[in-house]
């Protein structure tokens, strides 16, 4: 109900939770410049981008199952697995093929979670919790419970290759959000993503293919997890099995605080890519600060009470109707 | 029931009640007064506050402005358990149900929120009292889960709830919405009851004829203001109550199609042979042609939402052929149908038909975009027709991009109607297309039914409303218990007869069960129906294989002169009717209790059998015919 009297007073773009919290990241980029001396250099700049690629990837397909209503607690352990596999494949194949074989590995296991959660029914949240288990342990089986190092130097390319002076890993952040932004907004399947989060029984009396599109979001996810953790090795080249360890939680944090439903059909990949820039930051700024890595869980579960908070009390009276 | 001796204190006045949501009036100026011994309609369009009004006064939401009194003090409500203390209640559209407690539980729920221990043994017998006094102590198991009960049994436990308060002013809101007729019935039979025991009742209904039959006054809401103050029924026409409500006069709601056209010339647009879905849907066929408007009437749960969504493929259908087009097609998922050329537009609009995080455009746009094939959505092709027709419906082209929540109901159906009208659909079926929609509204949406099947769409509609079938359909295919079991021109039947071609299957087969032992006892021909001015409607025969045959079938409609019997359905009268061929007629007038006519019995018997003792027989049938029981219906 707060469409007629707001818009008269704002406005129509700053009316949207995705421009409140670009809003809230500008006056966090802000407080912290003043904070930190070193915060506001063209170095952290980058620095926070190159940060953001592994968060920022995951969160996408994160915000493809949010969007359906539903919620992959599988990523982190997936990551870690996928990265453990990569390694493996790494040693007896290509790059490119070891990359794409991994990317692979990584949306088989969404297909085993979609198709078990879109066709027989079952809770996302069960599902996925499952998976998560069985990910991180199947990591450490496969792994051997060590870290795998020694990979091929070639493997540095994605990351260090620079166009223009922006190196890859972040042209190709950006260039996913802008492409799913479109794909999102643009194209059927896209538009079905909402349909089915916010009206699944009226999108398929319409004729469009819900159960393609609520299985599809699971395999995108585990599919964008072993794209992180490739970026990822490249950067630290070596493979852990606890690698992407609570990946989740900042993904789901990352999209939840971009403004989206965890009910789904509410929500967009621009808040996300704000969400996952305000993690980063305050994770950033923190460190910059010298806060103890014990305090930072602390403070970021702070932060982000507080931003949901405050907006639900901006959008307080429109809400109770 | 209106008291004239002494003008009664009103046991409760609301004045100048005001209420806002966000910066809109949901209700601005609302009056009422309740009394004791009273039934007080309360009525007005679709988002005139109705609701509203009734959740203040029950405590569910607070009032912005003006004083209501009850019992003469003024009603400090904070709450809904406030209200209950006090002895108000409400029938609310079985909205207030805990689906997976108990039928025991959900009577007493409000008892939860008194202090003190409960004695489930005392709950149970004062259910079995409640249920009893309903007339329903066998129909409603107390230890089954609320959402196992059909609507009609959700809609008692409801009315069983409100009982158990004891509460001295009862507001029922939509209470007959999911009822049948026969239930209908037995509704007003318990609250001309509490009437008479000294209780105030408040009845919220969209159905005229149902105000005219319980009411005692009527007090009407327009734009949030009572536009009528506690008129008394007896003195108002339909007419009147229309002009109150809409604030203009709209004249009749049906205009009759310019005279029956010529159907049988036109290409069958669908064509639906032996349809079986089980368990709801057995054995359903029809077929529509190009261009007409046809009915599919029957009682809630004949299972006739659940033949449209088999049709659609909504539903897993495991036998029968449905052709559109000339092609038969056997869908999984609505898909293969909407690109076959049909359309649906489910019953329930908030749960199956809008999609409520997008705005009006997308939502007007989805079946387009279901039916495109491509990456893209598929809006560009349409977007000329999509304005012209949100010109023609009256939704200004600046608000395509609101919530389409934000519009009024009748609204919000017609954008999905024409969501189905873009996709150009060959077969367009709509499913209760004016459930909740005010009657303005609904003309509009008649008109633009009546202007689609005149550009050649075939048009099914599915109604409960009797009177909607009547006046928007050419013809009516009448389903019970998941059988098509009549298929007849519209102007061949009326509220009667479709009532009782609706009748559940179950007494309808133990009717036949005492035809036929008629016919075994006696001979001849033994047959129900209704005598309707010259025709003669057939609900149900049974003949001896050994007499002439009468060539009288269930469902069909006969000229009376054609019959064999002219002389005996003339009379209309009890008695043994000799024809001059010699054939001889019994017949019997059937009534419910509230002296609704249920049609005639009859007997007839070929030239020279012998007669059987006229009145020993009239009172075995009136006795051993069985008129349906409400508790049958959703059984």
């Amino acid at each position: 109900m707060n469409a007629p009297s707001r818009t008269l007073a704002l406005p129509k773009i700053a009316n949207t939770l995705e421009a409140r919290m670009l809003g809230l990241a500008v006056v966090l980029a802000i407080i912290l410049s003043f904070i930190s001396p070193h915060f506001f250099t063209e170095r952290n700049m980058f620095n926070i981008l190159d940060q953001s690629v592994v968060l920022g990837i995951v969160a996408v397909g994160m915000t493809l199952v949010i969007l359906t209503g539903g919620i992959d607690l599988s990523v982190g352990s997936v990551a870690g697995l996928t990265g453990i596999v990569l390694a493996l494949f790494l040693k007896e194949f290509p790059i490119p093929v070891a990359i794409v074989l991994a990317i692979g590995c990584g949306g088989l296991i969404g297909l085993f979670s979609g198709v078990l959660i879109a066709v027989f029914g079952l809770a996302p949240f069960v599902v996925t919790l499952g998976v998560m288990a069985m990910g991180r342990s199947l990591a450490y089986i496969v792994s051997g419970q060590r870290s795998i190092s020694g990979l091929p130097m070639g493997l540095q390319d994605i990351v260090y290759t620079t166009v223009l002076g922006i190196p890859t890993n972040v042209i190709f952040l950006l260039g996913l959000y802008v492409v799913t932004w479109a794909w999102l907004t643009y194209s059927k399947g896209g538009r079905t993503i909402y349909a089915v989060g916010s009206n699944i029984d009226a999108a398929r009396a319409a004729g469009l293919n819900t159960l393609f599109y609520s299985i599809f979001p699971y395999v995108a996810a585990g599919a964008l997890s072993a794209t992180a953790m490739t970026f990822s090795l490249a950067q630290i080249m070596s493979a852990d099995p606890i690698g992407g360890n609570q990946l989740e939680l900042d993904a789901i944090a990352a999209v939840v605080i971009g403004g989206a439903s965890l009910y789904g059909g509410r929500g967009s990949i621009f808040g996300t890519l704000m969400g996952v820039l305000i993690m980063v930051m305050i994770r950033n700024g923190l460190n910059l600060l010298g806060v103890s890595p014990f305090w930072q869980g602390t403070a970021i579960g702070a932060i982000i009470i507080l931003a949901l908070l405050a907006e639900r009390l901006i959008t307080w009276k429109s809400r109770r109707v | 029931m209106v008291d004239g001796s002494k003008t009664p204190e009103p046991l409760l006045v609301a004045r100048g009640v005001t209420r806002m949501f966000g910066s809109a009036y949901a209700l601005s100026d609302a009056t009422i007064a309740l009394y004791r011994h009273e039934i007080c309609g309360l009525l007005g369009a679709n988002g005139a506050g109705k609701s509203t009004l009734s959740r203040i006064i029950c405590g569910h939401l607070a009032p912005t402005g003006g004083e209501i009194l009850f019992r003469g003090a003024p009603l400090a409500i904070g709450s809904a358990r406030d209200a209950l203390r006090s002895g108000i209640a409400l029938v609310a559209q079985e909205t207030s149900l805990t689906p997976d407690m108990s039928v025991l539980e959900n009577i007493f729920l409000p008892s939860y929120a008194m202090p003190g221990r409960l004695s489930y043994a005392r709950l149970r017998r004062k259910a079995r009292e409640i249920l009893a006094e309903l007339g329903h102590d066998h129909a409603l198991p107390l230890d089954m889960e609320v959402r196992r009960l059909s609507a009609a049994q959700r809609q008692l436990v409801e009315i069983a709830k409100a009982l158990a308060l004891n509460a001295d002013l009862v507001i029922f809101d939509e209470p007959t919405a999911s009822l049948s007729p026969t239930e209908v019935d037995r509704l007003f039979d318990i609250m001309t009851k509490l009437r008479d025991n000294g209780k105030a009742l408040a009845f919220v209904s969209h159905r005229l004829e149902e105000v005219f039959a319980i009411t005692d006054r009527v007090t009407i809401l327009r734009e949030g203001k009572t536009v009528a103050d506690g008129l008394p029924t007896a003195g108002l026409t339909q007419n009147d109550i229309i002009r109150h409500m809409v604030g203009r006069d709209i004249g009749s709601v049906f205009r009759k199609t310019a005279a029956d056209r010529d159907m049988g010339e036109r290409p069958v647009a669908l064509e639906v042979t032996r349809l079986a879905a089980p368990p709801v849907v057995r054995d359903v066929s029809f077929s529509v042609r190009k261009g007409e408007i046809l009915g599919l009437g029957g009682l809630v749960g004949a299972g006739r939402s659940e033949s449209a969504e088999a049709i659609f493929g909504l539903r897993h259908r495991t036998g029968g052929r449905v052709v559109v087009g000339g092609k038969e097609i056997s869908p999984r998922s609505p898909i293969a149908a909407i690109r076959a050329g049909m359309g649906m537009v489910a019953e329930d609009r908030r749960a199956q038909n809008i999609v409520p995080d997008m705005t009006v455009g997308e939502n007007l746009f989805l079946a387009q975009m279901g039916k495109h094939r491509g990456f893209g959505r598929g809006h560009a092709a349409r977007r000329r027709q999509a304005g012209d027709l949100m010109a023609r419906l009256g939704l200004p082209a600046d608000r395509m991009d609101a919530n389409l929540l934000h519009f009024s109901g009748g609204m919000q159906q017609k954008v999905i109607i024409a969501r189905w009208l873009l996709t150009e659909p060959e077969v367009l079926v709509l499913d209760e297309p004016t459930k909740g929609v005010d009657i303005g509204t609904r003309q509009t949406i008649y008109e633009l039914l009546r202007e689609v099947a005149e550009r050649g769409v075939a048009v099914v509609v599915i109604s409960s409303d009797f009177e909607e079938l009547l006046g928007l359909c050419e013809r009516i295919v009448v389903m019970s218990d998941g059988y098509t079991i009549a298929d007849l021109p519209a102007s061949q039947l009326n509220e009667e007869s479709l009532t009782l071609f609706a009748a559940p299957r179950s007494s309808a087969e133990r009717n036949a069960a005492f035809l036929r032992d008629l016919v075994s006892s006696y001979g001849g021909t033994a047959f129900w129906g209704l005598i309707d001015g010259d025709q003669f409607v057939c609900l149900a025969v049974a003949e001896d294989s050994r007499t002439a045959p009468m060539h009288l079938a269930a469902g069909h409609v006969y000229p009376v002169r054609e019959t064999s019997m002219p002389a005996a359905l003339q009379a209309r009268a009890p008695g043994i009717v000799v024809e001059e061929d010699g054939r001889s007629t019994l017949l019997t007038r059937l009534s419910n209790r509230r002296g609704h006519d249920l049609g005639w019995i009859g007997l007839s018997l070929p030239p020279g059998a012998s007669i059987p003792d006229a009145q020993a027989l009239s009172a075995r049938m009136a006795t051993l015919f069985e008129i349906p029981k409400p508790e049958e219906i959703d059984a």
